[in-house]
């Protein structure tokens, strides 16, 4: 009986010995909260993990940007791209809740950066302080397109579960103020290198972003000054022939590009709905306006397939986002193109019309390349419906005429004009319902008219 | 790996050390056994000294011979179908006895999990199925056989496929996201389960059981009640299936078994579909309602009805299917052994589409002294299942074919098959006939079940026992599609030259199993049973993926000839059991029966805080017939009273879900980390409250038995991904939120309605059902199932309503007047949105079961066996594109169509066709219908050739017959077959016809002859 107690006891100790290793697995393709950014060789993966983050939100900017307005017709099944495409947006739309979703996932990612990146040792001063500018600088252009988008939403400084659970709304200029802290922070301390090209962010990044804040802002001097600053660096060189901007990544003049390879999860999303499914086809106005001799060799944007039109389908794709191996599925979030419309569009309203330092002179430049006639007007006015027409030409799906409308006070008008449906609460997003359910804080706070 | 070993060599050297006990003085008794029916000699008899392991078998003569123990006086003798006895020895030295054959089976000994116990005493709630009741129906996989035959276990077939995904579902569904599945368990070792292929084919899976062959099961026990699954504690809220593989009996004379199963199988209904010139008279109603000129879409009479293809006759076939086996068993007093060979092939009725496998079972017993025995089970199969796209693919084969319009031909003129690139290939239908035979998409899965025992007696009464088992699952898919095919020939994205992936994965379970069992008699009234037990369970799971595209050609297919290998990946993942469990078991005068059964369960899916489960269970039972009052009551042979109650968990979710998370990303060609999940240190098991009471009762020496169950079962802390506000970072965290509960009442029947040279007997078992979400902690409602137009979404969870609740409008009709749906207002609004949808129906039962007659006569001898199933409600989703009243042109119309509504006054419930409309054909109540039916499930007429003329022949039995199954249905349903699942496995979404495959009738004749 002893000996036989003293082999239950020799396996009890045995199989608990072999306890931990059954019931503790190593996760082999994860890593645990606790242990990222706790060594210095995480730095440069949970960087990746940061850009990766904030590349999500920019497909949803082109979704905002240009489905809100009048581009695009609908030409698929999917409900949600019904939505834009009918103009009547509802608080369940799946991309107004994946664009919320994306820029606090970047937001998160940025705070556990900021709060977590200071303490580590053993980093190259250079590279903490890159991280650190590059986390203040994507959370605040993923604050800027929230704020842009859904008009006043949390402000979310903090990785704490509890906090985030239950936050309230921060007015708009809250968050815009906190944006241009972000930014002026990252001005700072961002690299002046250029060596990693355009899909990575350096002190022209922030300068470009900075002249598109100050555009948004009416903010005309300062506008013009950081779009200078960018043009002048010389560092971006406009590409001679406007196609390569359609179908190459990484033209010359790209200032901030979200890279993507073939090998990248959740690259297809705009290559789907405009290429693949065809969800959303272009309008008969853009095509117009892109057809038109002010347009010229921008009509590139698009192309025409007569096997393709039938019914309501009038055979036009958008070229922009191809697939991984086409080489043309970035998407272009700043380029030295819109630094010179975001020049025009600030010295036309300050008076600046004419002359090397005028608005046409900015303009002249991309109508040059697009081998299209140079500007004729000549006062203020005109100019500046110029320069919206020339944004429609040069920028069309890259995330900003609806954006353009709405700071311009022209939404009303020119969508109205556009589709019988349109509202002027569809000067912003709603928020997701899923998250007024889910935050208590949110409750009732939706915006209006939704 | 190491520690394993060590923890082998641990028990063999203990089993080798003490060895050496002594024996104690002894008697030799013999004797032979003989049947009380017909004096004939009876073999394979167990002869065991009652209150020790000691046994011995009768050999082939009837004859044995034991040495009992001084200090023991009592022999038992037992046998399959033969009612045990007790006799005492009273130091006699001859014993000879005759047995008599058990009418009922409350004599049978069942496998409880870890220990087995006599039917009559069992306490808890369990069901047996033994092979003769499945073992001429022409099924797959032994999960098939379990349809209609014991309550409480619903078993649909997903679609027709051979060796396609089954669903089984014990005493209802207990969870939201976690598996619904029952716990399988082979000969001790929990198999794996669900489907094997890691490629899609459009909602219906493979079935991992299909590598099991069930010939070489001897019977299946479903444990149902806490009492009967606490034993397996953390995995047994969904129920456990034990399943025991046959063996060799002591003392028996070899027999070698050949058997041959030929047969056809067909489609048992096809669609009721247009043809080519109703649906042009149709399509062009369509189009003037519309406003439209049909000849300007070129449907023109006379030319565009010039072709009419039976799209669903050109993908379908008569399918041949074969079984052959070969089995030995036999043994003597120290060694037995169970020798099987299989060979299936199995056509499907869709051309291309087959199953075959290959298997082979060894199960060997060795006794090598009186205190130690031990074993091996070893099953290794190969199955090669060649699949063809299904349900929701748009260029699937049966879906394609329901969905092409009849004005399209498969061929071209020459009688090629039309591909891409060719002028007359339809970008809207893909030729669902070279979807069928261009594409290679073959799932090849080898499995490999073994495992090894030895069990040692300790000290009298103490059994120490211990098993080391694997389940080793590869699976290999090895798919190409040409360029002939839509996706290898003209999807976007993949560049039109040839499409190929590969996939290998590996999943392989590790088991240790170490029990100590004792049992004693005190004062011949009080038994004890006692088990503790020890388990270790280690799971594996590797896999790899890669992807290819711009082949050279069409001659090249496999990926090292791929112009562009674009995807890949490789995975590991290990999840861990560790368990220790203990029974006790206790009876005064096998009157008064009680059963205390716990587990404790370590997890490794769970936090170090609630990593451990605890599941206890007690049950009783009262033997009413052995009390002095029911003397009186002569016909009654047996009366108890059960009852149970316990906890069971659930911990079948995702490993590493407690944990916080970051995972490899990528940015423009770098990688890195990004956040992947929220940590909730508080994730635990799910847990299932059971109670339980049952009767069971036997009348007239076992003819008439009957056992009736009624339960209530509650889940609580559901497994659920809980949504959470994005302003985390994260939009849910695993959490334990809601409850599910299960009410339901089981009966069974069986009675042997006569028996004089002719004899009939009855089975029935009828199970009643109620499933209920009881609540649900989200603030959002849960969408689930398909997108649905008009109504967000075909299905819904919600509070109060069971899980397969169908979501969508409630449609009220066609307005005579106009010809369009008029569907209800709910919220008054004076629109029809989707804010007007509401709970439209759910798709379980209120009644389900099965009746098996079996008629005998001289050698011949007759089954017919019905299952139905009563109150259920089908989706009938095929309908939103087959009777779409006009919202689309692309899709072949149903019959149904010609009762559409055409003028004013018509009075229907097919609303008018207009082009484009997509109103009339908003998901609704249109689409839900009642799911009833019954049928006959199958039909077997046998015969046993005079055994006089076999030997003659050297033949010790033969017999023939021939069998068919799904012969007759009876319902209301209107598509092609109301037990259909288009999500297979879904419980969410269950009882969805998308597309789906209807089940198959096959006929077969087998030739099964004993040397």
């Amino acid at each position: 009986m002893t000996r036989f107690l003293i082999y239950i006891f020799l396996l009890s100790i045995l199989s608990l010995s072999s306890c931990k290793e059954v019931l503790e697995p190593p996760p082999r393709d994860l890593r645990i909260d606790d242990l990222v950014l706790k060594r210095a060789q995480d730095v440069p993966a949970v960087r990746v993990g940061l850009y990766s983050s904030f590349r999500a939100i920019t497909q949803y900017t082109v979704v905002a940007g240009d489905f809100m307005s009048d581009y695009v017709r609908y030409n698929g099944t999917f409900g949600d791209y019904r939505e834009f495409g009918t103009k009547q947006i509802t608080t369940t739309n799946g991309d107004v809740s994946a664009m919320w979703g994306y820029i606090y996932n970047t937001v998160y990612v940025a705070n556990f950066i900021l709060e977590r990146l200071p303490d580590l040792a053993g980093v190259q001063p250079a590279a903490k302080k890159q991280l650190l500018g590059e986390a203040h600088f994507l959370r605040g252009l993923a604050n800027f397109y929230g704020a842009n988008t859904y008009g006043d939403i949390p402000k979310v400084t903090t990785t704490d579960q509890v906090t985030n659970r239950n936050i309230p709304r921060a007015a708009k200029a809250d968050i815009l103020a906190s944006v241009l802290e972000d930014f002026q922070y990252a001005l700072t301390n961002l690299t002046t290198d250029q060596t990693e090209g355009a899909a990575y962010a350096n002190q022209n990044t922030v300068r470009a972003a900075l002249a598109r804040y100050y555009l948004y802002q009416k903010n005309w001097v300062q506008a013009e000054q950081f779009a200078s600053q960018v043009i002048d660096s010389k560092v971006y060189t406009l590409e001679p022939d406007f196609k390569t901007i359609v179908f190459n990544n990484f033209p010359k003049e790209s200032i901030f590009e979200m890279g993507y390879t073939q090998n990248d999860a959740n690259s297809p999303l705009l290559n789907n709905l405009l290429v693949t499914r065809r969800e959303m086809i272009p309008s008969e106005q853009l095509i117009q306006a892109l057809a038109s001799a002010e347009s010229k060799d921008r009509l590139a944007t698009i192309s025409f397939d007569a096997t393709k039109q039938r019914g309501n389908d009038n055979g036009w794709t958008v070229r922009k986002y191809g697939t991984a191996t086409d080489g043309n599925s970035n998407v272009v979030v700043f380029r030295l193109a819109e630094m010179y419309l975001i020049r025009a569009e600030a010295r036309a309203q300050q008076g600046k019309l004419a002359g090397a330092n005028g608005a046409v002179s900015d303009i002249n430049v991309l109508r040059a390349r697009a081998k299209a006639a140079n500007v004729s007007a000549t006062n203020q006015a005109d100019i500046l419906a110029t320069v919206e027409r020339e944004r429609q030409y040069e920028l069309a799906f890259e995330g900003h005429r609806w954006y353009d409308l709405v700071r311009t006070g022209r939404a009303q008008a020119v969508m109205s004009a556009f589709s019988p449906n349109w509202n002027a609460r569809y000067e912003r997003w709603p928020v997701p319902q899923t998250e007024i359910q889910r935050n208590p804080a949110l409750k009732g706070a939706q915006n209006p008219g939704y | 790996m190491r520690k394993r070993f060590t923890l082998l060599s641990c028990w063999l050297i203990l089993i080798l050390l003490s060895g050496s006990l002594a024996f104690g003085q002894t008697r030799r008794v013999t004797g032979r056994v003989t049947a009380t029916q017909d004096g004939s000699t009876l073999p394979g008899v167990n002869v065991v000294v009652k209150g020790t392991t000691i046994g011995v078998s009768t050999d082939s003569d009837g004859n044995y011979s034991i040495n009992v123990p001084d200090d023991k006086n009592i022999l038992t003798f037992s046998s399959i179908a033969l009612i045990s006895q007790d006799i005492p020895v009273n130091k006699r030295s001859v014993i000879n006895v005759k047995m008599a054959e058990a009418v009922n089976e409350l004599a049978q000994v069942v496998v409880t999990g870890y220990n087995s116990v006599q039917k009559k005493d069992i306490t808890g709630s369990m069901v047996s199925v033994t092979s003769d009741k499945f073992k001429e129906l022409p099924v797959t996989s032994f999960d098939q056989a379990l349809q209609g035959q014991a309550a409480g276990v619903l078993v649909t077939q997903s679609s027709g496929t051979p060796g396609g995904g089954i669903s089984v579902r014990v005493r209802g569904s207990t969870s939201i996201s976690a598996s619904n599945r029952p716990l399988f368990i082979v000969d001790g070792v929990p198999v794996e389960d669900g489907g094997l292929s890691s490629v899609g084919t459009g909602g219906q899976n493979d079935n991992a059981f299909a590598l099991l062959n069930p010939n070489d099961i001897e019977s299946i026990q479903i444990l149902k009640d806490a009492s009967a699954k606490a034993i397996y504690g953390s995995r047994a809220a969904n129920g456990v299936v034990l399943i025991t593989t046959k063996r060799g009996k002591n003392n028996e004379k070899t027999t070698i078994t050949a058997e041959v199963q030929r047969g056809m199988t067909e489609i048992i209904r096809k669609p009721r579909l247009l043809n080519s010139t109703e649906l042009l008279d149709l399509q062009r109603e369509a189009l003037v309602n519309a406003g439209q000129d049909p000849d300007k879409f070129g449907l023109i009479k006379g030319v565009t009805d010039a072709i009419n293809t039976d799209w669903v006759d050109a993908v379908t076939r008569r399918g041949l299917y074969q079984q052959y086996q070969v089995s030995a068993t036999g043994g003597n007093e120290r060694t037995r052994f169970y020798l099987s060979g299989n060979y299936r092939d199995e056509q499907g009725v869709l051309i291309a589409n087959s199953f075959q496998r290959m298997s082979g079972t060894l199960n060997l017993d060795h006794k090598a002294n009186s205190k130690l025995s031990f074993g091996t089970n070893l099953t290794l199969a190969r199955a090669m299942n060649k699949r063809v796209l299904g349900d929701n693919s748009l260029n699937g084969v049966y879906s394609g074919a329901v969905n092409s319009l009849p004005f399209f031909s498969p061929y071209n003129e020459l009688g090629q098959l039309l591909v891409p690139g060719d002028p007359n290939y339809s970008q809207r239908n893909y030729n669902p006939v070279g979807e069928a035979l261009f594409p290679r998409q073959n799932v090849i899965s080898v499995k490999v079940l073994g495992g090894i025992y030895a069990e040692y007696e300790l000290l009298d009464n103490l059994r120490f026992r211990s098993k080391a088992s694997i389940d080793y699952n590869s699976v290999i898919d090895d798919d190409y599609f040409p360029t002939t095919t839509w996706a290898g020939g003209i999807s976007e994205g993949v560049g039109g030259q040839g499409l190929g992936v590969y996939t290998a994965s590996v999943a392989a379970t590790f088991i240790n199993t170490n029990t100590l069992t004792y049992s004693a008699l005190f004062n011949e009234k009080h038994r004890l049973n006692v088990m503790l037990g020890h388990e270790l369970i280690n799971r594996t799971d590797r896999s790899s993926f890669v992807q290819g595209r711009l082949f050279t050609s069409d001659d090249f297919t496999y990926i090292s000839s791929a112009g562009v290998v674009d995807q890949g990946s490789s995975s590991l993942a290990n999840s861990g059991l560790l368990s220790f469990f203990g029974e006790a078991r206790y009876d005064f005068k096998e009157r008064y029966l009680f059963t205390l059964t716990s587990r404790y369960d370590g997890s490794s899916r769970f936090g170090r805080e609630r990593r451990f489960g605890f599941f206890p269970s007690a049950s009783a039972a009262w033997r009413i017939s052995s009390e002095e009052f029911m003397k009186n009551f002569r016909d009654l042979s047996d009366l108890k009273l059960r009852a149970s109650f316990g906890y069971t968990g659930n911990e079948r979710i995702g490993n590493f879900q407690f944990l916080g998370t970051w995972g490899a990303t990528t940015y423009s060609g770098s990688s890195g980390l990004g956040p992947s999940s929220v940590a909730n240190p508080l994730l635990q098991w799910e847990r299932t409250r059971e109670a339980n009471v049952g009767l069971d009762a036997s009348f007239f020496n076992g003819r008439l038995t009957f056992s009736v169950d009624a339960y209530s079962n509650l889940t609580d802390k559901l497994l659920f991904a809980q949504p959470i506000p994005l302003t985390t970072g994260f939009g849910a965290v695993q959490g334990n939120i809601g409850k599910v509960s299960n009410k339901g009442a089981e009966l069974s029947f069986s009675t042997i309605n006569m028996d004089k040279g002719f004899r009939w007997s009855t089975d029935l078992n009828l199970s009643h059902n109620v499933n209920k979400v009881v609540e649900l902690d989200t603030p959002e409602p849960l969408y689930r199932g398909y997108e649905a137009s008009g109504a967000t979404s075909t299905n819904i969870i919600l509070p109060g309503q069971p899980l397969g609740t169908f979501w969508g409008l409630k449609f009220l009709g066609v307005d005579p007047a106009t010809g369009d749906a008029i569907y209800e207002d709910k919220n008054q609004d004076g629109r029809i949105t989707p804010d007007d949808a509401q709970v439209i129906g759910n798709a379980q039962a209120k009644l389900f079961g099965g009746m098996t007659n079996r008629l005998s006569w001289k050698g011949f001898d007759l089954s017919v066996f019905f299952q139905f199933s009563y109150g259920n409600k089908v989706l009938n989703l095929t309908k939103t594109s087959t009777v779409n009243t006009g919202a689309s042109l692309d899709f072949n119309q149903s019959k149904d169509a010609l009762k559409r509504w055409q003028k004013p006054g018509d009075i229907t419930s097919i609303p008018r066709y207009e082009f484009e409309n997509t109103y009339n054909n908003y998901h609704s109540s249109r689409f839900v219908e009642d799911g009833s039916y019954l049928r006959l499930k199958n039909v077997t007429f046998g015969y046993n050739v005079n055994k006089k003329w076999v030997n003659r022949i050297k033949v010790t039995s033969a017999r023939v017959y021939v069998s068919a199954t799904n012969i007759w249905t009876l319902t209301q349903y209107s598509g092609s077959d109301p037990e259909v699942s288009t999500l297979d496995g879904s419980t969410s979404a269950q009882g969805i016809e998308l597309n789906t495959l209807p089940q198959v009738k096959t006929g077969m004749v087998g030739l099964s002859v004993t040397f």
